[in-house]
């Protein structure tokens, strides 16, 4: 690692940032020196992206000055940034998946010959970088073909060709599979070694610990605590960013399950290729895989949003194989979709409104009539259950936090109380302190009887609430774990294609 | 309540009026008139003693139109088959006029019932088109729009055109075929009619599971499609119901003066696109409806009025209604959630 030297990487002092009703970031001071990885780590909502956006000049701070290897800096865009020495790659990736890699890392500054674009010249630059970086990418693949660890290399290598010498991460490894964080961390360790600097934007303690030099908490705006990580541990950064201890990685004591509630053969569908399982009454069933396995259409496919090619469905001994969404709930399913913004919820419509979704048809309406009144009492009582935090039923639901905003939809759908629970990434992007609570209603709901068919991108997770580990790759269910057996090497491993057992005989579905 | 006042204060769409009106009175400046006089023409002649029959007489087509409109609106769907349904409605409606056995009163019911099924079905069809070959029903509602103003324009223009007369209408209404007006009026019970169906969309959006899933799906469809709401029956529904009040308004029409179906009447006066105008100022809430399409009723007949006692052309009242829509759809361009509704919809 080289030494530090005179003037750090990134210098911010005093920045604050107030948007309307909160103060995004008050007053904070954040030094990067050169040559390190460098995380900044905090909840939602603690004001890591508002931080990041002025110093890549996507907004700007009220007050509070920047400085970027030692010269002061007054970014009107990204662009400016970038002409400093920044690049930052972004949590969806910012590529065109029709063009190759070559194409794609010399956008918007080209090699040229007479005016044109010079595309031997961009290969060549291409080959030299991979060379130089040790970031093995082939030039000429075309980018919507690789996977998506790839994919981010050529988001890299796009900031390396730009001359970028400071890059920052946004949630780098949200969507690798253990084996390909290792390998992005394995990068940035070389990166640093040759003097560029890294700032690593995330909640993921594990890679912070083992990735990072250093460590910068926010919380509701303020730096509070600047930590270095080889002296310090997962608690102590956790206790930071919540404010309280916290208990990590819990791991849930199993529950008794009773008689099969879902029982799936053979199901086809887009994406998913001859899945079988059976999830149990008191039963978590967790479904373990890197994002984009089938894991989704799976899902989707049981709740009647995606039809099924092949094979059959039953749900309390009644085949739902063909039948619609609406019937599959009438015959007890509830589903926490994955996406809470595009699908669990109408941001625009009220809390009340979005509480009242699927209740609307049964409990909260008598002969196709639906009084508000009934609507407002139902919004209240789940809000109070679930601690659900909004100022008045009526505001609309994009006002809430993440946190909030995934246990109004988690406590909408356990109100239910359907047999059977699919849940999508429960906690994906929510709290620290949510999370627990999160996971307690998920437990609580299987200890009173009911099955849960769980999909997290999340290995502690999955070992956390999991009765038994279902582990997809390509689309078929390749490995099946019970919960002691369940280790993240395991898991890990199965998940990157390299399940050590066959594709499980799972119970026959009658 | 006081904040929900303070909040219409503030909200886009007076501000885009305000607007309207302050670039309008410069439009009248430079054109040499007098601003104040020429709105105290545009607001006596529509709502003075001699305007405000007509204003409530074109404010029964605006409205039933924006409702035809708003109804679907509302889901996220755009119906732009509006004239077509109208037409159809009026035209069906005339036939049955003129060749019921029945009763006049009986008569009268009955060519309203057949120009809102004529108007339905031919809606319907439109949903159809998009439900099962996959045709945006933005697209198959305009270009079915097309077929049906022609096949009106040649019933009228042959088969049922009024003997000796140089005008492409079909006869006359038999006597006491028409609904009936209020004193020495224009106005006439359609109004009612229109009003009444206002109430019902009112109730129908506050009140009932399907207006709550109707709103849920113009919110977020994907939203609504998870939690069950079966889209393709949904958009078989509004549409008809779209169609039904196009077609109630076309019947409307021809039963009222001037009693038979004119080729082109219905349309000539674009009530549909004054109504889909009103339909997206209001964002298809029911009451904003009703104001917007009472506005547009008013700035329509009072620029006739401004023409007539103010040497100024009515044009400038398009002119007010064009800058509105402009001032509307520079709010429409932020990522709101009515980006986000437009999008769904096409």
């Amino acid at each position: 690692m080289t030494p530090p030297q005179a003037d750090p990487a990134v210098e911010l002092r005093g920045i604050t940032k107030r948007f309307p009703g909160t103060l995004a970031n008050d007053a904070v001071d954040l030094t990067v020196r050169r040559g390190e990885i460098h995380a900044l780590m905090g909840e939602n909502g603690a004001g890591k992206s508002t931080l990041m956006s002025i110093l890549y000049g996507m907004t700007r701070a009220d007050a509070g000055s920047v400085r970027v290897d030692g010269r002061e800096a007054d970014f009107a865009s990204p662009g400016d940034a970038m002409a400093a020495g920044l690049g930052m790659v972004h949590q969806s990736f910012k590529l065109f998946d029709s063009l190759s890699v070559a194409e794609n890392v010399v956008y918007a500054a080209e090699p040229r010959r007479f005016g044109l674009v010079d595309r031997a010249a961009a290969r060549r630059r291409v080959r030299e970088l991979v060379e130089e970086h040790g970031l093995a990418v082939d030039p000429d693949a075309r980018v919507g073909d690789l996977p998506v660890g790839l994919r981010q290399r050529v988001e890299i290598l796009k900031l390396l060709h730009r001359g970028a010498r400071t890059l920052i991460l946004d949630e780098p490894t949200a969507v690798l599979t253990p084996a390909e964080a290792d390998a992005l961390f394995t990068v940035l360790k070389s990166l640093t070694a040759q003097g560029r600097t890294v700032i690593l934007v995330t909640h993921k303690l594990r890679e912070v610990l083992e990735g990072s030099d250093r460590v910068t908490v926010l919380r509701d705006g303020r730096v509070v605590a600047r930590l270095v990580t080889a002296e310090t541990s997962a608690d102590e950064i956790a206790a930071a960013m919540t404010g309280r201890a916290v208990e990590l990685d819990r791991i849930h004591a199993p529950g008794t399950p009773g008689d099969v509630v879902l029982g799936v053969s053979g199901l086809a569908t887009d994406g998913v290729r001859e899945a079988s399982l059976t999830v149990r009454a008191g039963e978590i069933v967790g479904i373990a895989g890197v994002a984009g396995n089938g894991q989704s259409e799976l899902i989707e496919a049981l709740a009647g949003l995606r039809p099924t090619s092949t094979g059959q469905v039953t749900l309390l001994d009644a085949d739902i194989t063909h039948a619609s969404a609406t019937e599959r709930r009438l015959k007890g399913l509830a589903y926490v979709p994955e996406d809470r913004h595009a699908v669990g919820t109408a941001p625009a419509a009220s809390v009340a409104e979005n509480l009242a979704m699927g209740h609307h048809r049964t409990s909260l309406s008598s002969r196709g009539l639906l009084p508000p009144a009934g609507v407002r009492a139902h919004a209240r009582q789940l809000t109070e259950r679930f601690g659900i935090k909004a100022s008045a039923p009526e505001v609309p639901a994009s006002a809430l936090s993440g946190g909030n905003l995934q246990k109004l939809l988690i406590g909408r759908e356990l109100a239910h109380e359907a047999p059977l629970l699919l849940v999508e990434q429960p906690t994906r992007g929510v709290d620290i302190g949510a999370i627990q609570n999160i996971h307690d209603q998920l437990i609580a709901y299987r200890d009173a009887g009911h099955a849960v068919l769980l999909v997290s991108a999340e290995l502690s997770e999955i070992r956390g609430l999991a009765d038994r580990v279902l582990v997809m790759y390509e689309g078929r269910i390749t490995a099946s774990y019970d919960k002691d057996e369940a280790d993240e090497r395991t898991l890990g491993l199965a998940m990157a294609g390299g399940a050590s057992r066959e594709a499980v005989t799972v119970e026959a579905v009658d | 309540m006081n904040n929900r006042i303070l909040g219409a204060l503030r909200s886009p769409i007076t501000f885009s009026v305000l607007a309207g009106v302050l670039i309008g009175a410069l439009f009248l400046v430079g054109t040499g008139a007098d601003p104040i006089a020429s709105y105290e023409a545009v607001l006596t002649g529509s709502l003075g003693a001699d305007g405000i029959g007509s204003t409530l007489t074109t404010g029964t087509s605006v409205l039933g139109m924006a409702l035809a409109l708003a109804i679907p609106l509302r889901a996220g769907l755009i119906n732009l088959g509006g004239d077509g349904q109208l037409v159809l409605g009026g035209i069906t409606a005339a036939v049955t006029g003129i060749y019921s056995p029945l009763p006049a009163p009986l008569t009268v019911v009955l060519a309203l019932l057949a120009g809102m099924a004529a108007g339905a079905a031919y809606a319907t069809l439109a949903a159809l088109c998009e439900n099962h070959f996959g045709v945006p029903l933005l697209v198959s509602s305009l270009l079915l729009s097309y077929p049906a103003m022609s096949l009106a324009s040649y019933l009228a223009r042959y088969p049922l055109k009024e003997p000796g007369s140089s005008l492409p209408q079909t006869r006359a209404l038999p006597d006491g075929v028409a609904l009936p007006a209020f004193g020495d009026s224009t106005v006439t019970w359609g109004l009612v009619l229109v009003v009444l169906a206002a109430a019902a969309y009112w109730f129908t959006d506050k009140r009932t599971a399907i207006g709550y899933e109707i709103r849920m799906t113009g919110l977020n469809a994907r939203f609504s499609a998870y939690a069950g709401v079966e889209r393709r029956g949904l958009t078989l529904k509004l549409m008809s119901v779209s169609g039904a009040t196009a077609g109630l308004v076309g019947a409307i029409g021809v039963l009222s003066f001037p009693y038979r179906f004119v080729d082109g009447s219905l349309t000539a006066p674009g009530y549909t696109w004054t109504g889909l105008t009103a339909a997206l100022l209001a964002t298809a809430a029911p009451l904003g409806t009703v104001v917007a399409s009472f506005f547009f009723a008013v700035l329509q007949v009072g620029g006739l009025a401004m023409e007539r006692t103010t040497e100024v052309p009515r044009e400038l009242t398009q002119v007010l209604q064009a800058i509105v829509i402009v001032f509307l759809a520079a709010r429409l361009s932020f990522p709101s959630r009515w980006f986000n509704r437009r999008k769904e919809a096409v």
